[in-house]
Order: C-alpha cells, then structure tokens, then sequence
C-alpha cells in the first residue's frame, strides 16, 4: 500500500512545535503535472543508460509500498525533527 | 496431555497418590501453564517487520538521540533496486572502491545474497554501550 500520510514534526529553539500533515494522495494530484515530466525525463534516463524502464519502475513502486511504517527522529539539544510516515 | 499431567496420571495408577490428590495436581499445573486446545498447531513466532537503530549520545553540552524505524520491506525493496544497476556502472564503482583500499568486488554481489542477508536480519541485535553513548540495532 502507497504512503497515505507524512507527518513532519519540528521542535524550534523556543521549545515550540510546527507540524506539518502532508496528505500523500490529494498532493501527488496537485504535482500530477510535474511528476509525468519527472516520469518522462526518468524513462529517458533509464534508456540511456541501458537500465531497464519496466523494471525500474517496479523498484520504485516497491520502494513506495514499503514507506509505511517508517518513522525518523533525531534530537539535538534543544532541536528535534521527526518524520512519519503512515 | 503434556508431561506433567501424565506423570501424575501415571502415579495415580501406580496408587501413590489419590483421586483428590490427583485433580489438585493437576489443577495446580493447568493454572501454572494454560494449556492450548488439542490439535491446535503452536502458534508460529511471528516474524519481526522493522529495522530500529537507537543511538543516544550524551557527550557535550546536549542530549542527542536518533531513533529509527524502518520497514523490512523497505530495505528489500532498496536491496532489489541494486540488480538494476548497468554493469558499467558497476565496473566503475569496483574501480573507485579498489583506489580506496577497499578490496570488494561488486559484480560478485548478487541481489539474492543481500536478499539473504536481510531475511536474517531478524535476528540481529547489537548493543553498543559506554558511559557517554548507546547504540541498539535490533530487529521488531
């Protein structure tokens, strides 16, 4: 299953935080546009260096179902940041 | 029946002990183990998912942590994505490697080995202890 949702979690200095919820979905329809110029420009790249298109593909559709699940957080004194992704 | 209950069974029969003192034996163990239904294959241990790596770092003036989680089939994923690389690439790659004493040969590197590698990282554990830093790799 595709990401549904990133959550991006940033502690300032001040000891306050900023979310950021990032519906995966609804974001990627926004980018449609850039992302079949990324897809176009990907399989050309993939062509020219003898890489196969279909295989690549796959491999990212493998990567993106196994996003979910994942979860970063790193701390540093006052600043911290975490990354989830659902 | 397990072992226990058959060799109170088996004392039973031999008349060293009585019927009561039998069912209180017996019930003693059952409260001791639950037993599981009969016929009822054991259930199987389940196979962990996520990839943790734990570092806290409590050298300097702050507290540094990290604390990652990644899925399983992430890293599979990532591991299949490498049979994709042309063996040109390759070939440059073992040539970069070898200029910086690092004698490993890539084209050597099938992606079922590494595919191998992260079905048995399940039982990876690593702890990495001292009085200013902790590291735990583990699998969950």
């Amino acid at each position: 299953m595709i990401p549904q949702l990133v959550t991006v979690r940033y502690r300032r200095l001040d000891g306050r935080w900023l979310r950021l919820y990032l519906p995966v979905l609804p974001v990627l329809l926004v980018l449609s546009p850039l992302l079949v110029l990324a897809l176009l420009a990907g399989l050309v790249a993939c062509v020219v260096t003898g890489v196969s298109p279909v295989g690549a593909l796959r491999g990212v559709g493998r990567l993106l179902c196994g996003l979910p699940g994942t979860r970063i957080e790193i701390e540093d004194g006052q600043t911290a940041v975490l990354v989830s992704v659902r | 029946m397990n072992e226990q209950r058959r060799q109170i069974l088996q004392m039973l029969a031999e008349g060293k002990i009585t019927a009561e003192e039998a069912e209180r034996l017996i019930d003693a163990v059952e409260r001791e183990q639950p037993e599981s239904p009969p016929g009822a294959a054991p259930r199987p241990k389940s196979r962990p998912k996520y990839l943790r790596v734990l570092v806290e770092d409590n050298s300097g003036d702050g507290q540094g942590r990290v604390n990652i989680r990644v899925p399983l089939q992430l890293l599979r994923a990532g591991v299949r994505l490498t049979s994709l690389i042309p063996p040109q690439a390759l070939g440059k790659l073992n040539a970069e490697l070898d200029k910086s004493g690092v004698p490993i040969d890539l084209t050597q590197l099938k992606p079922q080995h590494i595919e191998e590698l992260v079905e048995q990282l399940d039982e990876l554990t690593i702890d990495v202890n001292d009085a200013e830093n902790k590291v735990q790799v583990f699998c969950e």
